[in-house]
């Protein structure tokens, strides 16, 4: 409906009307009155089923029968009609002043029944009219309360979008730095590898060449010792292997080679956790297991652990979570960095790994200063940090945010026991209602 | 309805023409009055006017009586054209039997007949009528005029509605009393269904139109 379904229509035209309705008693009563003086006694008036209306007509007839009545229209049809007590007046003059009477009455009634009609529609219109106008106001009424409140909560509004924009920004621009990063860190990576490759091949050679030069030096001295040189030659000999301190070389160069190997397999193991930690050959989402991305974060931190620092690794199996594992090493990466920097000395961090129910549940304990009660709810928001100007941006916890919730996943910090910070990270195995990774 | 009272053996219709502003409602009731014969009919009542310009309603009473003596009356309004007046035409349009809707032919007017036909839609379903039930007839007016919509687009625009369009000069007198006959006769129509005319009041449709539409000689 157009008006709001609240129209409600109880007035209309057309309506009959009885002339009892029409005529007042005030109004007839002087006619009557009038035709009397005028020589025509005891007229009355009745109704078309011949009740008497108005005179003094106690002898009232059905109309129709009574010779001497005369009709009254309304709307062009009888309405009733105005008769004689005595019929016999009703001729010549008589009856001439009838018809005059009920013409009159007819008139009357006609003149009578439109005053009522204007004046019923005006009435109707204009209490229309005003009760519109009050439905109006009312609207009016709601509808600048509601541009208030929105007036009100315009300010507030905008601090929070426009925090959500600077967090958004934020994740973008650290998203895009993390691929850059990541992809010079492959880059990297792969030039490493090459040379690498043939310095551990070379070296492997350079073993089994050494070796044989020893054999084979092994060889000499113990046909030298047989006899067969002369005495000088062999004091030479000696003194000049001395000199050269063969003995302690050939007795170093095994450890040698061993320790060049070892570092070449430590420089190996490092370009490939750089590789899998960057995670740049991966598009998109992957299977992942979360354990395994903790320990590549670890070895990937390795150079930034505080001197004596403790790292107690609580990991059990844990099925493997679709996620994009590259944010999700930066998120360990974020809070494991936040551990390490909450306290430089004597700092022993705890974490574990485990299935609740549905979820997967990670804890980062360190025993640092802890988080104030009042700073646990900002400590997410973007440049929010407690650190001295120039050494955090406040940033990672948020980054920490935004990968944790985008997964539909919950981060809460909690109070050590004994004194520190404890972050839980809940993430859903399965991802049914919740939107993909961003 | 307006009434229709069983044991009074009586019955009121109602029948309201329709449209936009200065349609030329009123000079059908006008020319009506004048070309019907005065038998079983009332006198023509016009309520107050403003510089000819209907403010409240016309009115023109017909009557007859069936042969079971069921008397019927039937009251055919005008409604006021002007925008403003949306609460009177509210009034009127309340309980009618048929509706004809009266458009300007003129082709500066098309606009206002769209708006006043969709006024006329949305005022029946506010008072409860369902337009697809009500008898109702188009009647495209002012045919002597020039600059007019052409016979073969009212046929074209109205054709695919089935609602037979009448084209009528009310000024001159023409297409008035077929604009009416065909209201009652699709009138007749509903209220047979619902009332059995025929059957219980032995009344035909071809009574019923002449007596109404009967031109006085």
């Amino acid at each position: 409906m157009d008006d709001g379904g609240k129209t409600r229509i109880d007035y209309f035209v057309g309506m009959d009307r009885s002339l009892g309705e029409i005529l007042s008693d005030s109004e007839v009563a002087p006619l009557l009155a009038a035709a009397e003086r005028a020589g025509l006694p005891g007229a009355y008036v009745v109704d078309p089923k011949g009740n008497l209306l108005w005179g003094n007509g106690s002898a009232a007839a059905p109309p129709g029968e009574a010779a001497s009545e005369r009709t009254i229209l309304v709307e062009g049809e009888p309405a009733g009609g105005v008769a004689l007590a005595d019929p016999a007046p009703a001729e010549g003059p008589g009856e001439a002043l009838l018809c005059l009477l009920a013409d009159t009455l007819t008139a009357m009634a006609h003149n009578n029944l439109k005053r009522m009609l204007t004046t019923e529609v005006h009435t109707e219109v204009v209490n229309r009219s005003y009760e519109e106008l009050l439905e109006t106001n009312r609207k009016l009424v709601v509808s600048e309360q509601r541009y208030r409140e929105l007036a009100g909560n315009l300010e507030i509004k905008v601090r929070e979008r426009t925090e959500e924009l600077s967090r958004a920004m934020t994740r973008l621009l650290q998203q895009e730095k993390m691929a850059s990063v990541g992809q010079l860190a492959a880059g990297v990576a792969h030039e490493v590898n090459n040379p690498l490759a043939f310095v551990t091949s070379n070296v492997q050679t350079l073993k089994k060449y050494i070796e044989r030069f020893l054999d084979m030096i092994a060889r000499y001295e113990r046909a030298c010792e047989k006899g067969g040189i002369p005495q000088p030659e062999r004091d030479e000999l000696r003194k000049h292997r001395e000199a050269l301190r063969l003995d302690a070389i050939s007795r170093d160069a095994g450890e040698l080679i061993r320790q060049t190997q070892e570092g070449t397999e430590r420089v190996r193991k490092i370009v490939a956790d750089l590789k899998g930690f960057s995670h740049v050959d991966e598009e998109g989402e992957a299977p992942a297991d979360l354990n395994r991305e903790i320990e590549r974060t670890l070895s990937v931190l390795a150079h930034e652990v505080p001197p004596g620092a403790e790292i107690d690794r609580r990991l059990s199996p844990l099925p493997s979570l679709v996620c994009r594992p590259g944010l999700f090493c930066q998120m360990f990466l974020n809070l494991v960095r936040n551990a390490f920097q909450a306290r430089r000395d004597g700092l022993r961090l705890v974490i574990r790994t485990a299935v609740s129910g549905d979820r997967i549940v990670l804890s980062f304990a360190d025993n640092g200063p802890g988080v104030p009660p009042a700073l646990r709810t900002r400590i997410f928001e973007p440049f929010f940090t407690t650190r001295e100007v120039g050494k955090g941006k406040g940033l990672g916890l948020t980054m920490v945010y935004d990968i944790v919730t985008s997964h539909g996943g919950t981060i809460e910090v909690e109070d050590t026991p004994g004194g520190g910070a404890t972050f839980v990270v809940k993430l859903p195995i399965q991802r049914g209602g919740h939107d993909k990774v961003r | 309805m307006i009434e229709f009272d069983a044991d009074g053996n009586r019955m009121v219709l109602k029948l309201v023409y329709y449209g936009p502003a200065l349609s030329g409602k009123t000079t059908n009731l006008l020319k009506l009055h004048d070309l019907l014969a005065r038998e079983g009919r009332g006198e023509l009542m016009v309520l107050d006017t403003q510089n000819d310009r209907t403010i409240f309603f016309d009115l023109l009473p017909f009557f007859l009586t069936a042969p079971s003596g069921l008397r019927i009356k039937v009251k055919v309004y005008t409604v006021p054209g002007q925008v403003q007046h949306d609460a009177t035409r509210k009034a009127v349009l309340q309980r009618a039997d048929g509706v004809a809707f009266i458009a300007d032919s003129r082709r500066a007017e098309a606009k206002n007949n769209v708006e006043s036909f969709g006024n006329l839609e949305r005022n029946l379903s506010i008072v409860g009528i369902d337009i697809d039930k009500l008898p109702l007839v188009i009647q495209y007016n002012k045919r002597d005029l020039p600059d007019i919509t052409p016979d073969e687009e009212v046929r074209t625009i109205w054709g695919p509605t089935g609602i037979p369009v009448v084209l009528a000069s009310a000024l001159e007198g023409w297409g008035v009393v077929e604009t009416f006959r065909a209201l009652v006769e699709r009138t007749y129509d509903t209220l047979d269904r619902k009332h059995a005319l025929l059957g219980t009041h032995g009344l035909t449709r071809e009574s019923f139109v002449q007596r109404l539409a009967c031109r006085a000689e």
